[in-house]
């Protein structure tokens, strides 16, 4: 059951190793076939990289604070996520987002998502860690980290990241090789 | 169908490139089947895995026979279709283009019809880079890497955009990367693709200087290699530096990718590589287009079949592709073809004056080479719809249109072993693309396409990222042409022009231009050259006039 009280946040993040991402976007082809074709994972440039934009999954997340139509909420698992018939799609979360990662353009596919007939044109789509998936099976990953073939994502315990030789970096980057060559 | 010798495989598989990566089926729901990586275990799959499940039940997929009349599409059926080919063929000889990534069943099925149908040929079609490459490394004896072997290695020379052509095949490397920081990746590409910017040492070449930067590289790697001398614009100094760099390793990894448009000296660059990997304890990783294209080398001396170049030669033949997009994948323009057997609308299929329904690679079955040389029998991800004929099947209802009763003797697969290919002579000097006023237009690998796109381009995703597509320029001709990140342009040569988005790539060099090699309208603006008598179709780099297009009907288009 959903409920607007606070839940205890989720342990694990999807982190990027920005040392590893070789700007294949197979996350985001994931996303986009797993979810409808609404796509969660957008991309920003920075420099020489591509690197993607996928939610952090906030302590105390604004899209939940901001939504008018109570549509974001973290639910019992843990998990800040869209409830699917209440988003009106009015992108306050987008706007309210402090890093980005709702985006109301989603990742250059404004055709289609925004198709004119389709529940999808009057929706925000919003990173669910696919929990259809962790729900099946306990070892489960989110789609974005099982179709990284680089290995740049990862699906991590941020209370063990430290402990498997990861450096998390501001909540969301990982690196095992923090930028030697660069 | 399958020979006791290859290994059965249990898990459905990607075969749009080597490394086989696992995947799972889902639906068919709402929105039709759907590809995705497994619940647990995976190694990744890239977008091209990912347009997999859509792609088995895309409504777009041809699931009958037409004739074109008046210039419009009739359907009709199969065995109608096929008496109206050899009618429409009167007495010239037909030649079938048929897909060299299916598996190798296939294949054989193919040319056991053709053999018995005097007036018919096969031609086993690859991209034509890829099928030199691969020539060339069998002839240097050397090992052959999976995905998987990287981690082990102590070096990489990458030749090409190999992470394009094959993501995976990037863990391994980042894998040893970890264990050890100091570990040498040395990257040859003049298109400046993705790989190059992971490169402890980038090797400056121009298009076209490949295999002089990897001559100069190995003498200086102390490995016996004749002599050839470098073209203008090369740093020889980064390939000898690059070289000393690798000198130590005890067991080198050269991963290839053979991008169309880049000139003619594979054969010799994938031997030389052999050689260089050989004698530093390792091996190659051919990147190629499809799962299969070595085993498709391997199987050509067991097959009756005519080489692309001779077969492009005859002009007064009736040219009939089976699973193959033929014009899309050369640029060929204007030809007219007599049929195709085709899943998906191409190139080849708006040239032909019939179309018949044809299963895709991954519907069928049999055997690959998967991952180095494990050679595998996989099931297919699904069978064919209804009514949908195996690519083998669609010559031989030809065939027995054309009266051939039955196919010839069919041979069981069994092992594909090394082909005994003869070296490459090597030559003394290296022609690089005259760096002329005009840029020089390279072709460039992507993750989310394979070959020419005639099949992934009809994924959604790839339809929707892919459409204006982008052409990559570097920041002193962006600025030269009065451009920026994400504008317009008009890419030109002759009559043939490209509108595309721009996207500044830092690690291009100046004068390159690099649009995606699955763009049939960019293959047809590379020159291609085909000489019957070496066997060699050769693609190289054009030039081309660069504009900006920011006016207010291109960006509404």
């Amino acid at each position: 059951m959903i409920t607007q009280a606070r839940q205890p946040e989720i342990d694990k993040r999807v982190v990027i190793d920005v040392d590893r991402c070789v700007e294949c976007q197979s996350c985001a082809a994931a996303c986009f076939a797993g979810h409808a074709r609404m796509p969660a994972v957008s991309f920003a440039r920075a420099g020489w990289a591509l690197l993607p934009l996928i939610c952090r999954q906030c302590k105390a997340p604004a899209c939940v604070d901001t939504c008018p139509a109570e549509a974001m909420v973290r639910d019992e698992a843990g998990i800040v996520r869209r409830r699917l018939f209440r988003c009106v799609g009015c992108g306050s979360c987008a706007q309210a987002c402090p890093f980005g990662v709702i985006s109301d353009s989603l990742a250059g596919t404004p055709g289609t998502i925004k198709s004119p007939g389709e529940l999808s044109g009057h929706q925000i789509s919003k990173c669910d860690l696919c929990a259809d998936r962790l729900a099946a099976d306990a070892r489960a990953v989110p789609r974005c980290v099982a179709a990284c073939p680089s290995g740049a994502l990862r699906f991590v315990d941020e209370h063990q990241a430290e402990a498997d030789g990861l450096l998390i970096i501001g909540g969301r980057s990982a690196a095992d090789h923090l930028y030697k060559r660069r | 169908m399958c020979s006791d010798t290859p290994k059965q495989e249990p898990r459905s598989r990607c075969t749009l490139c080597p490394a086989g990566c696992e995947l799972r089926i889902g639906g068919p729901g709402a929105g039709g089947y759907q590809s995705e990586p497994p619940m647990v275990g995976g190694a990744g799959l890239c977008p091209r895995g990912l347009a997999i499940g859509e792609l088995l039940d895309a409504p777009g997929r041809i699931r009958w026979a037409t004739r074109r009349l008046d210039g419009r599409r009739q359907e009709i059926g199969l065995a109608e279709a096929a008496r109206a080919i050899i009618a429409a063929a009167g007495d010239r000889d037909l030649v079938f283009f048929i897909d060299g990534a299916l598996p190798c069943e296939q294949l054989l099925a193919a040319d056991a019809w053709c053999r018995a149908w005097p007036r018919a040929k096969l031609c086993v079609v690859l991209e034509p880079a890829e099928r030199e490459l691969l020539l060339g490394t069998e002839a240097s004896g050397a090992a052959y890497l999976s995905d998987a072997d990287l981690a082990g290695c102590d070096g990489f020379l990458i030749v090409g955009d190999a992470f394009a052509a094959n993501p995976a095949c990037s863990r391994g490397v980042f894998d040893r990367r970890a264990a050890d920081a100091r570990v040498a990746i040395i990257v040859i590409d003049p298109g400046g693709g993705s790989a190059a910017k992971f490169a402890t040492c980038r090797v400056a070449a121009p298009p076209g200087a490949e295999l002089a930067a990897i001559a100069e590289l190995a003498r200086a790697a102390g490995v016996d290699c004749p002599p050839i001398a470098p073209p203008d614009g090369m740093d020889v100094r980064s390939a000898r530096s690059a070289g000393l760099a690798l000198a130590g390793c005890k067991r080198l990894a050269i991963i290839l990718a053979a991008e169309y448009g880049r000139g003619g000296a594979w054969r010799q660059i994938g031997y030389l590589a052999g050689r260089l990997a050989g004698a530093l304890g390792g091996g190659v990783a051919c990147q190629t287009t499809g799962a299969n294209a070595l085993a498709a080398v391997r199987l050509g001396p067991r097959l009756a079949a005519i080489s692309l170049a001779d077969a492009l030669a005859r002009q007064g033949a009736a040219w009939v592709t089976v699973g193959s997009d033929l014009l899309g994948m050369l640029g060929i323009r204007g030809r007219e073809i007599l049929a195709a057997g085709a899943a998906f609308a191409s190139r080849s299929t708006e040239a032909a004056e019939f179309v018949m329904p044809a299963a895709l690679a991954m519907e069928v079955g049999g055997t690959h080479i998967l991952g180095g040389e494990r050679q595998v029998c996989l099931d297919a991800v699904l069978p064919p719809p209804a009514g949908v004929l195996e690519p083998a099947d669609v010559i031989g209802s030809i065939a027995r249109a054309g009266g051939v009763e039955a196919p010839g003797p069919t041979t069981a697969v069994g092992t594909l072993s090394r082909l005994a290919a003869a070296a490459p002579s090597i030559p003394a000097g290296c022609a690089a693309a005259a760096a002329a006023a005009s840029p020089v237009l390279m072709l460039g690998r992507q993750a989310a396409d394979a070959g020419c796109g005639e099949l992934t381009a009809h994924a959604s995703w790839q339809s929707a990222v892919g459409s204006p597509p982008s052409v990559r320029l570097a920041a002193a001709d962006a600025r030269r042409i009065g451009v920026k990140d994400l504008d317009m342009v008009e890419v030109r040569t002759g009559e043939l022009s490209v509108r595309a988005r721009v996207r500044i790539d830092h690690a291009l060099d100046a004068g390159a231009v690099v649009l995606p090699e699955a763009l049939c309208e960019a293959r047809a603006m590379c020159p291609l050259q085909v000489s019957p008598a070496t066997e060699a179709v050769v693609a190289s780099p054009g030039t081309v006039n660069i504009e900006a297009a920011n006016d207010y009907a291109s960006q509404t288009a």
